[in-house]
């Protein structure tokens, strides 16, 4: 053991303060290293618990409700992962509006394939039939019986209660980049009302464009006729 | 006569749903016919009736101790190891109830669980280790050495090991349907159970380093230091981390149907990992001081000085680095090893602390037994299989929907 005469006690204490330094000098870059995020953008599904109760209070764009929580398809269906590989699945403000009251949804049973793209459940309005697309790939797990029994659920709470399917999305992360979330996804539903307005004929009879509410079914009081392919058009069906 | 066999079917129905998982008691013992239950049924066949020699016979007949080694590793491992390993408990009780970050509620019970057994068996190692255990009350009811530190841990350890009781206790009400007052009062009492956990838990985690301190000539310089107390609680917070770490993952693997799906691991492990790389990065500096301050620098280049810097490298500088880049780029994979490799590293700080480096210089060095060993093995094995009865049978790992927020 070396010995604590005078000067060897003072190199140590020397030492001690050196190591105490440099300890809070490194603590800062190492504690912004631990704390920080290598891919923020990539990892919205990581947000603490208390921020996703705040997203899933949803926003007002024009006149529809946007969820922050989802990620959004541009035929006006979302998805919202689970996390553990599963996706929950479910139409937009936009989309129910669009058609307004609906007689059934129909829902593919469970165990089916559905590809993001193709058509996944339909809507069944007045003796009409219009058909959305899947956001993601995966199969069914799961189909909401709360939306089977009443479509006043989708209609009421569509990003909550009015979920449709649950998926087991393994390609979930891969779709994603296909999806519209956060800025995009608002610039998006805006650039759709806005579509909307263009359709729009001064003798329409709605206050639309005063800024007024729009009616339950946008698509029948823009044309009584064709609603359904107004609908497919902004549906992209 | 009817209503007596009504009764009787009305219990023996209750005792199937809680004790036999709602089977039959054919089907229940069938179901324990595992690879895993049989390697279990053999370690516990040899185990017990090691520990009944030991009592039977007596320290010398079943251990390697000496005078001058007169602790082995029923005080390095399951003593020093369990509790530290148990640190789990009070720094997840008190992320959640004291400092708010409610986030972490989903893991607290399965934490206090592991807490709880964790000492219960520190304490059965104990009075394996101890020459007269039956003598054990004596500090405890009207012999105080209040100058002791060993005083000061028993007491502490017998205190926390009655406050993990308490916080365990609910999820025990809340499984037999019992008892609701009882429940309502423990739940809030928590607060008040977790000020009490941190409060002894700093007391003695680091108490049990400063039991060394009283064999200064006895260990190796690079291992004693004035700091060991700081040590071993700083060490003992990391380990605690970890292991939440370790255990969660083995459980939401192990017990897949009795797991809160609603919960999503991955953040949680991950927020665990920022915390337990800053701990490890100050522990670190920690370590360096106490070089410094003994000024043993020279001791670093000798067969045992490799050693110090394995462990203090190897299990502390590497595992923080890890933590931080496994967090900061969200592997979850990565901080599960890690967290493991630090469990382990914890294990050889204590076995270093208390084996290794006690009586380094003295020949021929303590080697334990094989029933030492045996014996450790079997505490450790029925701490598993009661941890896997209680939480395959008490709302552990998942909240019950009539108590859903009301904890």
């Amino acid at each position: 053991m070396i010995p604590h005469d005078i000067l060897t006690l003072y190199t140590a204490k020397a030492v001690e303060y050196i190591f105490a330094l440099s300890f809070l000098f490194l603590f800062i870059p190492f504690w912004k290293y631990a704390m920080g995020e290598a891919h923020p953008a990539l990892q919205p599904a990581m947000q603490p618990a208390r921020q996703k109760i705040a997203d899933r209070v949803p926003d007002l764009v024009e006149w529809f409700r946007l969820a922050r929580d989802v990620a959004y398809h541009p035929g006006h269906a979302w998805a919202r992962a689970a996390g553990d590989g599963r996706v929950t699945v479910g139409l937009d403000d936009f989309a129910q509006k669009l058609v307004g009251p609906m007689k059934a949804i129909e829902l593919p049973p469970v165990g089916t394939r559905l590809a993001a793209g193709e058509p996944a459940w339909r809507l069944r309005v007045d003796g009409k039939a219009v058909d959305m697309i899947s956001p993601v790939d995966g199969v069914v797990t799961e189909v909401n019986p709360a939306v089977l029994a009443s479509t006043d659920v989708a209609r009421h709470d569509p990003y909550g209660e009015g979920w449709l399917l649950k998926l087991d999305a393994p390609r979930f992360e891969a779709n994603r980049r296909g999806l519209l979330t956060g800025k995009l996804a608002r610039t998006w539903l805006e650039e759709a009302t806005n579509a909307l307005r263009l359709r729009m004929a001064p003798d329409l009879g709605l206050a639309l464009q005063d800024g007024g509410m729009p009616v339950d079914g946008i698509a029948h009081a823009l044309d009584e006729e064709h609603w359904d392919e107004v609908a497919r058009e902004f549906l992209l069906s | 006569m009817r209503s007596a066999a009504h009764t009787l079917t009305a219990q023996s129905s209750w005792f199937n749903e809680k004790v036999l998982l709602g089977l039959t008691p054919k089907t229940y013992v069938r179901s324990l016919l595992t690879p895993g239950n049989l390697v279990a049924g053999l370690i516990l066949a040899i185990g017990i009736p090691v520990i009944v020699y030991r009592f039977v016979y007596g320290l010398g007949a079943a251990t390697n101790l000496t005078q001058e080694t007169p602790w082995g590793i029923w005080i390095g491992f399951d003593m020093l190891c369990g509790v530290a390993l148990a640190a789990g408990g009070f720094t997840l009780a008190s992320t959640v109830y004291i400092f708010g970050l409610k986030d972490y509620h989903a893991i607290v019970r399965p934490a206090i669980l592991t807490a709880f057994l964790g000492y219960l068996f520190a304490v059965l190692g104990l009075l394996c280790d101890l020459g007269r255990p039956w003598n054990l009350p004596i500090p405890m009811i009207y012999s105080f050495g209040t100058t002791s530190v060993m005083f000061e841990v028993g007491w502490c350890v017998m205190l926390y090991t009655t406050v993990l009781f308490l916080e365990f206790s609910p999820a025990a009400l809340e499984w037999l349907g019992i008892g609701e007052k009882l429940r309502q009062m423990l739940v809030k009492a928590t607060i008040g159970l977790t000020v009490a956990a941190v409060l002894l838990s700093t007391l003695h985690q680091s108490s049990l380093g400063a039991l060394f301190l009283l064999a200064p000539t006895k260990i190796h310089p690079l291992w004693y230091s004035p700091f060991i107390p700081v040590y071993f609680y700083i060490s003992a917070i990391a380990a605690g981390l970890s292991m939440v770490i370790v255990e969660s993952a083995l459980s939401h693997r192990a017990f897949q149907e009795r797991v809160d799906h609603h919960v999503d691991m991955a953040p949680l492990t991950v927020g665990l990992a920022r915390a337990a790389s800053v701990v490890l990065f100050s522990y670190c500096f920690l370590k360096l001081q106490g070089i410094a301050d003994g000024g043993h620098w020279a001791l670093l280049l000798t067969p045992m000085g490799y050693w110090y810097l394995f462990e203090v490298l190897g299990f502390a500088a590497v595992p923080s680095l890890l933590f931080a880049h496994g967090a900061r780029t969200r592997n979850v994979r990565l901080v599960r090893w890690t967290a493991a490799w630090t469990v382990l590293g914890v294990i050889v700080n204590r076995l270093n602390v208390s084996v290794v480096a006690m009586n380094w210089d003295l020949v021929p060095h303590y080697v334990p037994s094989w029933m030492e060993v045996m014996t450790s093995i079997t505490l450790v094995t029925m701490g598993v299989l009661i941890f896997r009865w209680i939480v395959n049978r008490m709302p552990i790992l998942r909240e019950l929907p009539q108590y859903r927020n009301a904890h």
